[in-house]
């Protein structure tokens, strides 16, 4: 066919095959630009909507890598006029970019020192052998820790110790199904649960901090935890109990288990003076944040914490390397320039006020109707997205949709940690379905149980705790 | 010759691989298990590689290796492999990180040269095909998905044979149905059906199906050619001539104690990607094993 061999041909079916998303979203791309820009919106505002589309079909579907989408927006931003190459490379780096990638630096910093030994002691020395008390046990300090050192990183620390506990109960994968659940969920879904509770539980809650500066609000690490918070301590037994209803473990106590767990940490060297001042490193941090962050950043602190694990040869820069994300910080640096530009352009005041000609009635006619909106939108964005990139594009459109920004940005960043559905979305999900141990139908299952209650529970505490405090 | 037996799981893939090894077995070919794990999303790829070095401190294996461990003790137990090997057991630590998405693990074989053991992880039919590439296999054994897309992308994109080992049963006696036309695909499939049938040592239905009700001349001497090498190997065949919609008849004559051995479409790969072709109309709800001969 026109001189081309079946080999090639075959070659660029394969091609179109592998890129069918790529190609869907430049036809998609390519239409809407035909398309006069709606009334009310500026042609840079229809634009950027158009770069908002056409990216965020590209990071769910995932057809280029995500650098390139990165790249991609930021290109895309010059060529539409959005702004000067200046004006988009000062909306690409903030704090918020610092803090996520120095986030991601110290968690590798931190899963190099080895501590999930130590934690392991500490679950089991707290809980016991009784399943029950395990599953809650498990959710509770990975919601605790998280809500400090990230919902990945806890993850990582809490996955071998979860696994390991599995084995130690049987070898065969078939006998312990509902036990491996049930445990591994605990793991991803405290650290989800966790996550909302400080600014610095997840990228996501930086991103909605620096977009309440930018609407001149402003709220302390502290003043977040006294919001926050309690929502995760109502959380932690609703979601154990929706676990352990979920799923059936096969053996209510785990006596040989935790056994043979405690002779294999007891095995493992002892903390050692070096253990030592990596935990006040990262205590050091987590000091500064609370009391430093409004005068330094985040990021900057995080940054810190980095430096001085560099400098103290606890981590190297090989292994930071290696294992941290380059593409991801860039794509974060890319969409938070996206949520820049969607405000500076006017879009995201167009887009709430659609919300709101839509939605107007239901708003009129039942309390929270605007809460439980943003709640319904940024969840389901964020099950398909990833939270800090939902918080990203969402943030400037839902702070525009009423009076009370600090209350809807709130409101967003948390329902963004409600990533229970998929597999694919929250990083701590990810981890525990790359045991192998966990299917995407179990969490299909459990997820819209944990999904539901917590966004119900959520528009409620909003409106009630926040009312109370306030 | 050399073969690549793709397997997935334990519950799965038994058939694959017993049926894959018999044939490596009886054509003495140079054989490649691989196993294709999921990968993780891209957002989470870097993460989910830290934890599984921390689970390697924890001594977990990586997802995958559990499954090549599983054909390393059916190679062991069936004597596939040395035995000087199968007394050490399976050597994970020898499993090399190749580029990209591939660990491989060289084992002394019985039967050929060496046995290879691959896990790579990603897409099925793109990570199928850089291996094919890379092995220039002639053929890739499989098991039967069900999944209409797998099947059409297994042969338009998968470049060497495809020997499908749908709905096998170990105490059925097969037979083999060849199938026959004037195209160029007839000419391989001819030459893989006496090498299968020699080998396992089993008769063989020459089928030649036609639209209408006349057989022209391509037809009849694509099956009369066929025939006279059955004979010269020595193999015991039937002729049979059948009237109607080809994939329909094969498919209904194969029933579910053949094997069918049919040629690869000449059809351009547009054309087959828009229109489909008849081996993909046979593969797709065919009740027994299937060899599509490129």
């Amino acid at each position: 066919m026109l001189g081309f061999s079946h080999s090639s041909l075959s070659n660029l079916l394969f091609w179109a095959t592998q890129k069918k998303w790529l190609l869907i979203t430049i036809v998609v791309g390519f239409l809407l630009f035909l398309l006069p820009a709606p009334d009310g919106l500026s042609i840079e505002g229809y634009r950027i909507i158009i770069i908002v589309i056409t990216a965020l079909m590209m990071i769910i579907t995932e057809p280029i890598p995500l650098p390139a989408v990165a790249i991609y927006i930021l290109v895309f931003e010059v060529i539409f006029g959005i702004n000067d190459a200046d004006g988009i490379a000062h909306s690409f780096m903030n704090d918020a970019v610092f803090f996520i990638m120095g986030s991601l630096m110290l968690s590798v910093a931190i899963i190099k020192q080895g501590w999930d030994k130590r934690i392991a002691l500490g679950i089991i020395n707290l809980t016991g052998h009784k399943t029950k008390n395990i599953v809650f046990g498990f959710t509770a300090i990975s919601a605790l820790l998280s809500s400090f050192i990230g919902e990945h990183t806890v993850a990582a620390l809490m996955l071998p110790i979860g696994m390991t506990l599995i084995r130690f109960t049987s070898e065969d994968k078939e006998k312990v199904r509902g036990l491996s659940a049930v445990l591994l969920f605990a793991i991803a879904y405290g650290a989800l649960v966790g996550s909302i509770g400080t600014p610095s539980g997840g990228g996501r809650n930086v991103i909605m901090m620096s977009y309440f500066q930018d609407f001149g609000l402003s709220i302390s690490y502290l003043e977040w935890m006294i919001k926050v918070y309690p929502l995760v301590l109502i959380q932690i037994p609703i979601i154990s109990w929706v676990l352990i209803n979920s799923f059936t473990p096969e053996y209510d106590h785990l006596d040989t288990a935790v056994r043979k767990l405690k002779v294999q940490v007891a095995k493992s060297p002892e903390m050692t003076g070096r253990n030592t001042v990596a935990a006040f490193i990262f205590l050091m941090v987590f000091l500064g944040w609370v009391f430093l962050s409004e005068t330094y950043g985040l990021g900057t602190i995080a940054l810190f914490g980095v430096f001085l694990y560099l400098v103290a040869g606890y981590v190297k820069w090989e292994d930071l390397n290696k294992n941290t994300h380059w593409g991801v910080i860039l794509l974060f640096g890319a969409t938070i320039s996206l949520g820049s530009n969607i405000k500076g352009t006017g879009a995201a005041l167009w887009l709430a006020n659609q919300v709101v000609y839509f939605f107007g009635s239901i708003m009129d006619s039942f309390p929270f109707a605007m809460d439980a909106i943003i709640v319904i939108m940024t969840t389901t964005l964020a099950n398909v997205l990833s939270s800090s990139a939902t918080v990203a594009v969402l943030g400037p459109i839902t702070l525009n949709l009423g009076d009370n920004s600090l209350h809807l940005g709130l409101v967003t960043a948390i329902a963004s940690a409600f990533g229970y559905f998929t597999a694919v979305a929250a990083p701590a999900c990810t981890i525990v379905y790359s045991s192998g141990l966990v299917g995407a139908k179990d969490f299909l299952k459990v997820g819209w149980k944990a999904g539901v209650i917590s966004m119900i529970l959520l528009v409620i505490y909003a409106n009630t705790y926040w009312l109370i405090i306030n | 010759m050399k073969i690549l037996i793709a397997i997935a799981s334990k519950e799965y893939s038994g058939p694959t691989l017993r049926v894959g090894m018999q044939i490596a077995k009886a054509l003495n070919a140079s054989t490649t298990i691989v196993d294709v794990a999921e990968k993780a999303s891209k957002f989470n790829a870097k993460v989910v590689g830290l934890v599984q070095e921390r689970m390697d401190s924890w001594e977990f294996d990586r997802p995958g290796i559990d499954i090549l461990e599983w054909a390393f003790n059916f190679l062991a137990e069936n004597k596939y492999i040395s035995p000087t090997l199968v007394e050490e057991g399976f050597p994970k630590n020898t499993l090399i990180e190749m580029e990209g998405n591939r660990s491989e693990v060289f084992l002394k074989g019985t039967i050929c040269k060496d046995v290879q053991l691959i896990l790579r992880t990603g897409d099925i039919i793109a990570e199928l095909r850089d291996e094919v590439k890379l092995g220039k296999y002639d053929v890739t054994i499989i098991g039967g998905s069900g999944k209409r897309r797998m099947a059409h992308d297994l042969i338009q994109y998968i470049d060497s044979s495809i020997f499908i080992v749908n709905q096998f049963d170990p105490n059925q006696k097969y037979r083999i149905l060849l199938a026959v036309d004037d195209s160029t695909g007839t000419k391989g499939a001819v030459k893989f059906g006496i090498r299968v049938a020699q080998a396992f040592n089993i008769e063989v239905d020459i089928l030649t199906v036609s639209k209408i009700d006349k057989f022209g001349s391509g037809y009849k001497s694509a099956a009369k050619r066929a025939g006279k090498f059955m004979t010269r190997a020595g193999i015991k065949f039937e002729n049979i001539y059948r009237v109607g919609d080809p994939a329909e008849v094969i498919k209904n004559e194969a029933g579910d104690n053949h094997i069918i051995i049919m040629g690869a479409s000449s059809k351009n790969p547009i054309m087959k990607f828009i229109k489909g072709s008849k081996p993909l109309k046979v593969m797709e709800d065919c009740k027994c094993p299937i060899l599509i001969v490129k």
